[in-house]
């Protein structure tokens, strides 16, 4: 363990489920034809003003009751200045002084338990148009600009790596779950800012860097490995660290330098005339809140005490929502829920990772996986053929479909099985014999013949059943 | 509305443009004319800063010449439904900063009572093509006093309503906290009536007002019986040339003597002198954060540069004049997180402080009158754009119904040597019966006379 | 659509500094103006800087004025009228620009996209 204690504030941008823009009514659109989906208010034309979505009002406030702010009744925005290409109006609107949300916290699992990260502030405001940088020069797509965002950011609260990447695991699902966001990190609809220092002297902070743009939450644990690692070299070494902003470079497992800091960026920030204060209606809100999906933890405490699931197992389900949803969904009719959970969590994700599909994408439902179960749990075939028609199932077979064309189904019909049942004991006049001298494993040896006659097919408790009968008539 | 017909219009826009240049662009006439609506076939000219589609719409900028938008402002889509004819663009002020009409684009306005003088600002254009009866009706914008300063130059009624009444969407703006839309006519009643078609809440304009909107020009009533004028003597008491100074004392006896109860006002000289500091500051401020979407980028006027960052500083550089320019690096330094306690946002403050006095001085009246400006329109020559010296009150008072969004009037009172100049009256919020009630028994006790040389 | 231009997506880059807090340049120099214009993307000449700099102790006059008015306790007043307003827009499509009349006005246009000299990094 290093001598120098890292401190870990992380900034998120995301993006809110809303069917329109932030401040128009243009529809938020991914990978739709370039700047097809806008209005005068998302190029900035002039003459041109804002108006607030409410649906992205009440996704912040989904997002702040998640992450225990406290949320401001009062919505105001400011406008932040600064000339850029890809900023329409020549500044954003965002919330500066009054942010929709404040003093809040999140959970997460450390090696040494669970741990508040505290959130100092989420705000609302509205993202830039994207821009593609080519030899032949700059082409700008206003489709992305004025989409709704919420920023998080967090307080300086953690302090490892694995810290920083469980914190934004962590959001991540809840806004997920609360159907807040799209959360696709590699999409752009979260992006993640992470600012790191390290001190020898736990009263003070050190000079701090800030990467950006990190794109998926394990690029998170390993640029903050890189860079405590780089800063912890430059201080062995007796050298400073330089305020800079630097990205994670993937190739070389480094963070590199995108610009040194020089003194502050004076953004001008000053209240947005054009948006008068709105206030938020409390039963409003509180209808909100009183609707919001099950959060994570809430829901995997429901699921031990609902499908009798082991911490573990729930937790796996739990930490996948479409896992979680398929498995709850596939538990209105399998009747085993631990194997059901066995099997979500095993062959099926691992058949899922193989084959690199989503839940989603695969063809698989939770009535055929149900179905899995239901077969396996009544006999109809064992465990050990569920396995063999697996693969077939993942292809949106049907199982009892699967059983019927491998003709795999035990015997349980009766005229045949009696038929079976008959010739066996015919040709075991011995075993009859010590059957009505009182040996009852003759039984067993009986069974066994039948089981052997029928390939394996007889059902072994209803063969017993109907040898037991038909002993008694002869 | 006074009766212009869309060939007659037509015919006196092209007659008087070469002496006014009050024109930037005109429009193309539609082939039917509506006889449906409050406003069927009246010919209307709308100030350059107000967006309308498929025509161009400059804001008398270099920057914007060759802007064409692709929607209509609120206010060009009432006026259309409700009949009207866009004749033609006006000249203003560039993007509105400014209160003489000098600094066009396309060159100064002239004064239709003297074409060596100047039609006031920023809504010149619009002014003087309703004093030369070019159009009974014009929309100008009001930041200042932008509407009522070329109105009272030019000799007819200019009309800011209530800050928020008339949707601003579609408006370029100037000072988003003070903007408002208003009215040039030939009278009081025609006031009314284009307010009826303008006013009312649009959900494009979260500003805009809910409160509803009367049949005002139906229910006019001009009886002074009773009403009470409060004179703002602070202000008045401030005219030095003595036509004027008759001509209001006159107008205060004439008053009386229609039955209104008048009585005089006074307000602290210390925050009137602040007003002109204040209004600048706040104006600039915003205009500079306005005006960021002005870079040749998605619209406008482009210059060519060796990266993008060259190509806005080309384009805003040349697309601005030093005079704008100028106004853009003061507000943005009133900005700055080191200076903003001391300047913009103390500015706000000394606002709430003036809104506060003037708001008073309404506690027992129906109206507060006092003079519009104290001269007539200077020459052109003689009038440098005041940068940002030291202002008197008594020229900058008006802007105390952009401070507090109260609703205000000028009327045209008498001619000086020629020149017309006007009386101010203002309501609170949302008052707009009662004023336009007012200003309509104060014209008819005026009963102006003036007509342009032109 | 070119599907060329999405080979090689924007790596969301840091902004310009706008303006540097630690200003190396003398106050109200002619330096200082210029750095104050560029940073509002544009220029001034020399006869423009002179022009400011007036400009600018009028400013100053100004700030001795505002300094002579006691707003201990007062709030800004930033819009006129300060009753809240309670109306937040319903999340519908209705004003949707089509790629033509959203490029109309853009000098140039390059495969459905508004093209820019390349930004510097």
């Amino acid at each position: 363990m290093s001598k120098y204690t890292p401190t870990i504030g992380i900034e998120i941008h995301c993006e809110l489920k809303t069917n329109t823009k932030m401040f128009s009514s243009a529809p938020v659109a991914f990978g739709k034809k370039a700047n097809t989906c806008t209005s005068a208010v998302d190029l900035g034309l002039p003459g041109t003003l804002p108006c607030l979505n409410k649906n992205a009002v009440r996704l912040a406030i989904k997002a702040c009751t998640g992450l225990n702010c406290t949320i401001d009744p009062l919505v105001k925005f400011d406008r932040k200045n600064y000339y850029y290409s890809d900023l329409p109006k020549g500044f954003q609107i965002t919330q500066q002084f009054h942010p929709i949300g404040k003093d809040g916290f999140v959970e997460i699992e450390t090696e040494e338990g669970k741990k508040k990260i505290r959130i100092e502030r989420i705000h609302m405001e509205e993202d830039t148009a994207k821009q593609f940088h080519k030899e032949s020069g700059t082409y700008i797509d206003f489709n992305r600009a004025g989409t709704p965002l919420v920023e998080i950011v967090s307080k300086p609260d953690m302090h490892t790596a694995q810290e920083a990447a469980a914190y934004v695991e962590a959001l991540r699902q809840i806004l997920f779950y609360l159907n807040v966001s799209d959360v696709k990190m590699e999409e752009g609809s979260m992006r993640c800012d992470v600012n790191i220092s390290l001190s020898d002297d736990p009263e003070k902070l050190g000079t701090k860097t800030e990467i950006k743009n990190l794109n998926s939450i394990a690029n998170v644990q390993k640029a903050v490995a890189a860079e405590i690692e780089r800063q912890s070299a430059l201080l062995d070494e007796g050298q400073k660290v330089e305020q800079a902003t630097r990205r994670y470079d993937e190739p070389t497992k480094t963070t590199v330098l995108m610009r040194k800091k020089e003194g502050n960026v004076d953004y001008k920030y000053f209240p947005e005339p054009n948006i008068f204060p709105i206030a938020l209606d409390p039963a409003w809100i509180e209808e909100i809140q009183a609707n919001m999906e099950e959060l994570p933890q809430a829901r995997k405490e429901r699921m031990i005490s609902q499908y009798k699931l082991s911490d573990y197992d729930a937790g796996l389900l739990v930490n996948d929502r479409e896992k979680a949803d398929f498995y709850e969904e596939a538990m209105k009719t399998a009747r085993d829920a631990k194997k059901m959970a066995n099997w979500v969590i095993g062959d099926i994700s691992a058949w899922l990772n193989k084959n690199s599909v989503a839940l989603a994408q695969s063809k698989l439902t939770p009535e055929a996986a149900a179905e899995l179960v239901n077969v396996i749990h009544d006999g109809v075939i064992s465990g050990k053929q569920g396995k063999e028609i697996f693969e077939e199932v993942m292809q949106g077979k049907m199982p009892r479909e699967v059983i019927k064309e491998k003709g795999m189904e035990q015997v349980s019909d009766d005229s045949a099985l009696l038929e079976m049942v008959n010739s066996v004991l015919d040709a075991n006049p011995q075993s009859i014999e010590d059957y009505k001298n009182g040996k009852d494993r003759a039984i067993g040896f009986l069974v066994g013949q039948v089981m052997k006659a029928s390939k394996g097919k007889a059902n072994p408790k209803k063969t017993n059943e109907m040898i037991r009968t038909e002993l008694t008539k002869r | 509305m006074d009766k212009t017909t869309i060939e007659q219009s037509a015919k006196r826009l092209s007659e008087v443009q070469p002496s006014l240049n009050a024109v930037v662009t005109f429009a193309e006439l539609p082939d039917e004319i509506s006889t449906q609506g409050k406003l069927a076939g009246i010919p209307v000219v709308l100030k350059d800063n107000i967006i309308t589609n498929g025509l161009r719409t400059t804001a008398s900028s270099g920057i914007l010449d060759n802007y064409i938008p692709v929607y209509d402002s609120i206010v060009a889509k009432r006026l259309k439904e409700a009949g009207a004819v866009i004749m033609a663009k006006a000249s203003m002020d560039e993007l509105g900063m400014g209160g003489t009409n000098r600094n066009a684009f396309t060159g100064p306005v002239h004064n239709p009572y003297d074409l060596d003088r100047i039609s006031g600002g920023s809504s010149g254009g619009s002014a003087v093509l309703v004093a030369s009866k070019a159009v009974p009706l014009a929309i100008g914008t009001d930041t200042g006093d932008s509407i009522r300063k070329p109105a009272a130059f030019c000799g007819v009624v200019g009309f800011k309503p209530t800050y928020g009444r008339i949707p601003r969407y579609g408006i370029i703006p100037y000072a988003s906290s003070l903007d408002t839309v208003g009215t040039f006519t030939r009278s009081v009643k025609d006031a009314a009536l284009a307010l009826e078609v303008l006013a009312g809440r649009d959900d494009h304009d979260m500003t805009s007002s809910y409160e509803e909107v009367g049949e005002y020009s139906e229910l006019l009533n001009d009886d002074l019986k009773g009403k009470k004028i409060g004179i703002l003597r602070t202000v008045s008491d401030e005219i030095k040339n003595p036509d004027i100074k008759a001509a209001f004392d006159q107008l205060v006896d004439d008053l009386k003597n229609a039955g209104a109860i008048v009585s005089d006002l006074e307000m602290d000289r210390k925050l009137l002198e602040l007003i002109a500091p204040v209004y600048k500051t706040i104006a600039n401020a915003e205009a500079t954060a306005n005006h960021s979407n002005l870079d040749g980028i998605r619209f406008g006027v482009r210059k060519p540069g060796e990266s993008v960052e060259d190509v806005m500083t080309a384009s805003r550089t040349e697309g601005f004049s030093s005079y704008v320019r100028a106004r853009f690096v003061i507000g943005s330094y009133s900005l700055f997180e080191e200076n903003q306690d001391r300047l913009f946002r103390k500015a706000q403050k000394i606002r709430r402080l003036i809104s506060e006095a003037y708001a008073r001085l309404f506690e027992d009246q129906d109206v507060v009158l006092t003079i519009a400006a104290p001269d007539v329109a200077p020459k052109i020559e003689e009038t440098s754009e005041v940068r940002f010296g030291i202002d008197r009150f008594e020229e900058e008072h008006m802007q105390l119904a952009n401070f507090t969004g109260y609703p205000s009037i000028v009327l045209p009172l008498g001619l000086s040597d020629g020149l017309p100049f006007g009386v101010e009256l203002t309501a609170r919020p949302f008052e707009e019966q009662k004023l336009l009630d007012t200003a309509a028994g104060v014209e008819k006790v005026i009963d102006f006379q003036g007509e342009p040389t032109l | 659509m070119d599907s060329r231009l999405y080979n090689k997506q924007e790596k969301r880059q840091d902004r310009q500094p706008v303006w540097k807090g630690n200003l190396k340049v003398e106050k109200f120099s002619s330096e200082y103006f210029r750095k104050l214009a560029n940073d509002l993307k544009f220029d001034l000449s020399d006869e423009e800087i002179e022009a400011l700099k007036k400009d600018f102790l009028a400013v100053e006059k100004q700030v001795e004025l505002f300094d002579t008015i006691d707003t201990d306790g007062v709030e800004p007043m930033i819009y006129p009228f300060e009753t809240p307003t309670v109306f937040l827009r319903e999340d519908e499509i209705v004003d949707v620009l089509d790629q033509d009349d959203a490029l109309s006005n853009a000098a140039d246009v390059r495969m459905g996209h508004v093209h820019v000299p390349k930004v510097v990094k």
